[in-house]
């Protein structure tokens, strides 16, 4: 400080620094705290501590993964038998997103659905899920997200429930579990597509009686034209003859 | 005091018991120790393995070193700027007062602490010891009325210089802080430095702190850096002092909060 209070008033006067000797060694200031350097002050205040920033506090966040509840409740004991016995007996259960639907619409809907024998179910998904992951169909858990809906029927109605779906915005179909079987919404639209099963079978009756028919026919005609027919038929079977007919 | 008769009644009534044994049916179900208002004390300390030496005292320091010829020295203030480099860890006690900053210890203060902590301690459960040496540093005066000149002064007295985290006096022995940190306080705050009641523990802990603030400074700029990079000069400020300590002692003052 006092090297440099003397550089301060003896610059003006042409200082030389060879002729001025500038005391060195101990400040013999002991008793209180010399006064720092301007430069210094700053340096001191730029270097400060800066402590870590506090993280929050514990408890204030709720934790990432929440207590499994191992304990069921009385209640909950009796809705995973009721869902149970839903399995067994539904043979279509369609699982739904109910978005902000009023009593009102929920109302019409049941209504509709009635009509068609299809029921509306409310779950708990926390009953749902641990009904799920104990059974086989634990493969419908990711279904049972947010607030869901089940419809079922003890028959896979699924045109029906389709149509109905389409004039109720407020539900979206997330998937659906139709004979034992996991269907996307894909899935369930290209099965209300299929015919029915009578449909089906009547088709291959006909088919089948088609070749009975044609049969007796053939057998009626004249037997040259059978004769021609089957020496046609053996001389496709023959490679040679395949190569005569081409 | 309760935890005893609860100890003594449950042990009495079992003693009871197993005398009587055909009585201990129906001695059970008629006394009862009730349980509600007693209290469970926690465990005092173990102090078995704690050797008590054969002079547990302070002992008396020479006011003046036993010296064939004296010298007198230079102010060499050196001596209490900084940190201790020794004597600034537990030896065999358990309490300690440590120095906060650096100053000059007389005899006096010697005295004062000797005379004070052996009064106040028990010296069949208490030990203490010095952690410092007795006064060898001369400090001269020029006398009374004297004319400027002439040369140094002659030796007036001499003192004991410490560091900020020496420590002064240590006590151990079967006790506990609260049994002396009132005499300990006492003392230190008649010392011409600020000084503080350690144990063991409370040190060690003193000492991570500094080091945990050291390693998680959230402030890029650390005086150690610009010092040693000269940044913008600023090497013209500061001493050799500085560069050592980091900008943590001023003299024999030590800044707290700093790293």
């Amino acid at each position: 400080m006092a090297a440099t209070l003397c550089v301060k008033l003896l610059r003006k006067q042409g200082w030389i620094p060879l002729t001025h000797s500038v005391r060195h060694g101990s400040k013999a200031v002991t008793r209180h705290r010399r006064p720092m350097h301007f430069l210094k002050q700053k340096l001191m205040a730029v270097t400060k501590y800066i402590p870590p920033e506090r993280g929050a506090p514990p408890g204030a966040y709720p934790p990432q993964t929440k207590p499994v509840q191992e304990q069921d409740t009385a209640l909950m004991t009796v809705m995973k038998r009721d869902l149970k016995t839903l399995f067994q007996n539904y043979k279509m259960i369609a699982v739904a997103q109910n978005n902000a639907s009023t009593s009102e619409d929920m109302m019409i809907l049941k209504h509709r659905f009635f009509k068609h024998g299809i029921a509306v179910k409310f779950y708990p998904n926390q009953v749902m899920r641990s009904f799920l992951s104990a059974s086989v169909y634990s493969n419908m858990a990711p279904l049972f997200i947010g607030p869901t809906v089940m419809f079922v029927s003890k028959e896979p109605k699924v045109k029906e429930m389709l149509m109905v779906l389409k004039s109720s915005p407020q539900m979206t179909l997330l998937g659906a579990c139709i004979d034992d079987t996991l269907l996307s919404i894909q899935g369930v639209v290209n099965y209300s597509k299929l015919p029915s099963v009578s449909v089906v079978q009547g088709e291959l009756v006909s088919g089948l009686t088609m070749l009975t028919s044609n049969t007796a026919a053939l057998l009626q005609r004249h037997p040259a034209h059978l004769s021609a027919l089957l020496q046609q038929y053996v001389r496709q079977e023959s490679p040679d003859g395949s190569t005569e007919a081409t | 005091m309760l935890s005893f008769i609860k100890a003594a009644a449950g042990g009495g009534m079992t003693g009871i018991c197993r005398a009587q044994g055909h009585l201990q049916g129906p001695l059970h179900s008629h006394m009862k120790v009730v349980a509600s208002g007693l209290k469970t004390y926690e465990i005092p300390p173990d102090f078995n393995d704690v050797v008590l030496p054969d002079k547990a005292k302070l002992k008396f320091m020479n006011k003046v070193p036993d010296l064939i010829k004296a010298k007198k020295e230079m102010k060499n203030l050196r001596d209490i700027r900084g940190p201790a480099k020794t004597e600034n860890t537990f030896t065999t006690g358990q309490y300690a007062i440590v120095a906060m900053g650096g100053g000059y210890l007389h005899w006096g203060h010697m005295e004062m602490m000797r005379l004070t902590i052996n009064r106040k301690m028990d010296s069949r459960t208490t030990f203490a010891h010095w952690r410092i040496r007795a006064p060898y540093k001369p400090i001269t005066r020029k006398g009374l009325g004297q004319r400027m000149g002439g040369g140094k002064g002659a030796i007036d007295h001499y003192v004991t210089p410490v560091r900020y985290g020496r420590l002064i006096v240590e006590v151990g022995g079967k006790v506990e802080l609260r049994e002396v940190e009132h005499i300990l306080a006492e003392v230190a705050k008649k010392l011409p430095f600020s000084a503080k009641v350690v144990s063991r523990e409370s040190l060690a802990a003193m000492y991570k702190e500094q080091a945990e603030m050291e390693q998680n400074n959230q402030n890029p700029w650390t005086f150690k850096q610009i010092a040693q990079g000269n940044m913008l000069g600023i090497r013209k400020v500061l001493s050799p002092f500085d560069l050592r300590n980091h900008g943590r002692f001023a003299g024999k003052f030590h800044l707290p909060g700093r790293v």
